[in-house]
């Protein structure tokens, strides 16, 4: 792994942060602001060793399909989402996992507790590793891959509709 | 006082035929712990259920974990080729053997004594020998009465009871899986791209009915109307309007029912989304195989939108099961239809249309599940503890159509928003759970079914 220099680590930090933070509170445009034209969003079934698209994924979203997911959280009606779920994420175990130019693979670990208040009212509770592809543009960080792989995503998981 | 052989260990008294009427059901049956207990009986052990695909297992020793009613199965191919379902509990102590819901071994060894079975459930031995006379028990691995496959559909039908597969599915439950598997050029599908589950807090019931519902996709599904919805295979039922549009609410009796959007159809490859240029490998290779004039037909019908009692829905470009768990706790398991083609991209759009349509984080799914778990808990509190209905609480409404609804030729059909499918499944439970003879499609206005029983519903 190259190494980066302290003011660049903070800054890495501060943008997983944030993006779990406007994930958490459902701030569907600020998080949509975040990513790239050439943004990946993927949950993989199990590990995320393969290529997406040769097995059926929990999500799989180039930056079309990422912008229809955020459209159909915003219309105010996508009922699994109805209203918002509230949830808070501790993140943490924050690694640069390599730094290439202007793009930087970051590790972290998270544990996501959501109040699914659509229906159940159930307190979930998520846990995983997120790894995000972050490139430096000229507005700053951005997202241009997130991935997350869920600790138990090979069992059946309740709705995950809200951004994770 | 002695009770027969076959007296049954379960039987609420519940008198289905009045639980279950043409066009109104009681919520009880959603929620009630004993009626769940009569389904496993009644539906999930004495008739056939689908259990999964041959190609999930293509390899000797390949198998899959399953669910017949709630009892853990396993599916495997032999060392010799041969589809096998059996008991995923060891013969000694009960213990699961495979916890995994997947791998491929040489036989199937219990962690607790190390008992070891073939794949087709034979015991091959028991540690230690000279406790046992004639070295091993005489046991093996429970098994279903009978197993059958159609198309490659592997279903199984646990107290051997409930006659050949073919009359279960009867002739439009055999169309379905024929117009499945025959998006395959080689006939073949290959449902090797993996299963995701959703877990639902509701009854498994459901899903039969959210899965053929007609009527709720504008409303439902409201959020996605600018978007997916818009160009897509539902735009009949969602921009039309009321009396326009030309998509079809089938049952064929059985309790196997379809949305037919055929008809609303005005572009080859409708379904898809995708015009013939991006999948021309995929379109030679049907003419090829079944002709120019069948090939046609199945570029511009699609895969079918349908349901195949009790636990199989064919969803366009997913197959689906139902596992029913508890009474208030399901699975909707999918995978996406996959054949076996020359074209490179046809199974990748395939998959990304699966991941749009259902699982927890697609676009479509999660709405439903909402609505079912509202639905559930809804049930479970207001006025559906009367075991015989006798109450104006508590019913659902499943009237819409019924009025309007033809038939003929052993189907009954009517505008693709009417509660036709519903009232297809409801009426075939009824006929299963009160033991009266099965029959066609639903009669409506008022008939009774069959020889409807009375009592105790354990004729």
């Amino acid at each position: 792994m190259d190494r980066v220099d302290e003011a660049t680590l903070r800054d890495i930090e501060a943008f997983v942060y944030l993006e779990a933070r406007l994930a958490d509170e459902s701030r569907y445009d600020e998080w949509e602001a975040l990513v790239t034209d050439d943004m990946h969003y993927w949950v993989p079934f199990g590990p995320g060793d393969y290529e997406p698209g040769n097995r059926v994924s929990y999500i799989n979203d180039n930056r079309a399909r990422l912008g229809t997911r955020i459209r159909q959280l915003a219309t105010g009606v996508h009922h699994a989402q109805d209203p918002p779920s509230s949830m808070r994420r501790v993140v943490s175990n924050i690694e640069i996992l390599s730094a290439d130019g202007d793009e930087l693979e970051v590790g972290s670990n998270f544990v996501l507790y959501e109040h699914a208040v659509q229906a159940t009212g159930h307190l979930r509770l998520w846990a995983g590793r997120a790894t995000h592809r972050l490139r430096h543009t000229s507005d700053g960080l951005r997202m241009a891959a997130k991935k997350v792989e869920l600790v138990n995503s090979t069992s059946p998981l309740p709705n995950l509709a809200f951004i994770i | 006082m002695v009770l027969a052989a076959e007296t049954p260990i379960v039987g609420t008294g519940r008198d289905y035929t009045h639980l279950v009427q043409d066009y109104r059901v009681h919520g009880s049956l959603y929620t009630v712990p004993s009626v769940f207990a009569d389904e496993m009986k009644r539906i999930f052990t004495d008739g056939w259920v689908f259990v999964g695909h041959e190609s999930e297992i293509p390899n000797g020793g390949d198998w899959v974990a399953r669910r017949l009613g709630t009892e853990q199965v396993l599916m495997a191919r032999t060392h010799e080729g041969e589809i096998s379902v059996v008991a995923n509990r060891c013969a000694h102590r009960g213990t699961t053997l495979c916890p995994q819901s997947e791998g491929n071994s040489r036989n199937f060894r219990c962690p607790y004594h190390a008992w070891t079975y073939d794949l087709d459930g034979t015991l091959l031995g028991a540690p230690f020998p000279q406790g046992f006379v004639n070295e091993k028990p005489d046991v093996r691995l429970d098994q279903p009465g009978q197993v059958s496959i159609y198309r490659g559909f592997v279903f199984a039908n646990q107290s051997g009871t409930a006659g050949p597969l073919a009359e279960h599915l009867g002739p439009g439950g055999s169309d379905l899986l024929d117009r499945a598997a025959d998006m395959s050029p080689t006939g073949r599908l290959q449902l090797n791209g993996g299963w995701i589950g959703q877990r639902v807090d509701s009854n498994w019931k459901m899903w039969p009915e959210s899965d053929n519902d007609g009527y709720h996709i504008i409303f439902a599904h409201e959020s996605l109307a600018s978007s997916l919805l818009a160009g897509s295979q539902y735009e009949d039922v969602i921009l039309e309007g009321e009396g326009r549009t030309k998509s079809v609410a089938r049952d064929y009796g059985g309790g196997h029912v379809e949305l037919d959007f055929r008809r609303s159809y005005t572009t080859e490859l409708a379904w898809l989304g995708a015009p013939r240029g991006k999948v021309s490998a995929y379109c030679d290779d049907l003419e090829e195989a079944f002709g120019v004039e069948k090939a046609k037909s199945i570029m511009w019908d699609g895969p079918p939108h349908a349901f195949v009692f009790p636990n199989l829905f064919l969803g366009e470009m997913n197959i689906a099961r139902i596992d029913p768990l508890a009474p208030g706790l399901t699975e909707h398991h999918h995978t996406p239809l996959l054949v076996e083609t020359s074209d490179p991209g046809i199974n990748r759009r395939v998959v990304l249309q699966s991941e749009a349509a259902m699982g927890p984080a697609s676009f479509f799914l999660p709405e439903d599940v909402v609505i079912a778990e509202r639905m559930h808990r809804a049930f479970d509190v207001g006025g559906a503890t009367d075991p015989h209905g006798h109450t104006e609480r508590g019913w659902v409404e499943l009237g819409r159509g019924i009025e309007r609804e033809q038939s003929g030729g052993g189907q009954r059909w009517s505008d693709v928003t009417d509660e036709t499918t519903s009232r297809g499944f409801w009426h075939h439970y009824r006929c299963v759970m009160s033991g009266s003879a099965t029959s066609g499609p639903a009669e409506g206005n008022g008939a009774a079914p069959s020889n409807g029983s009375s009592g105790n519903g354990q004729g």
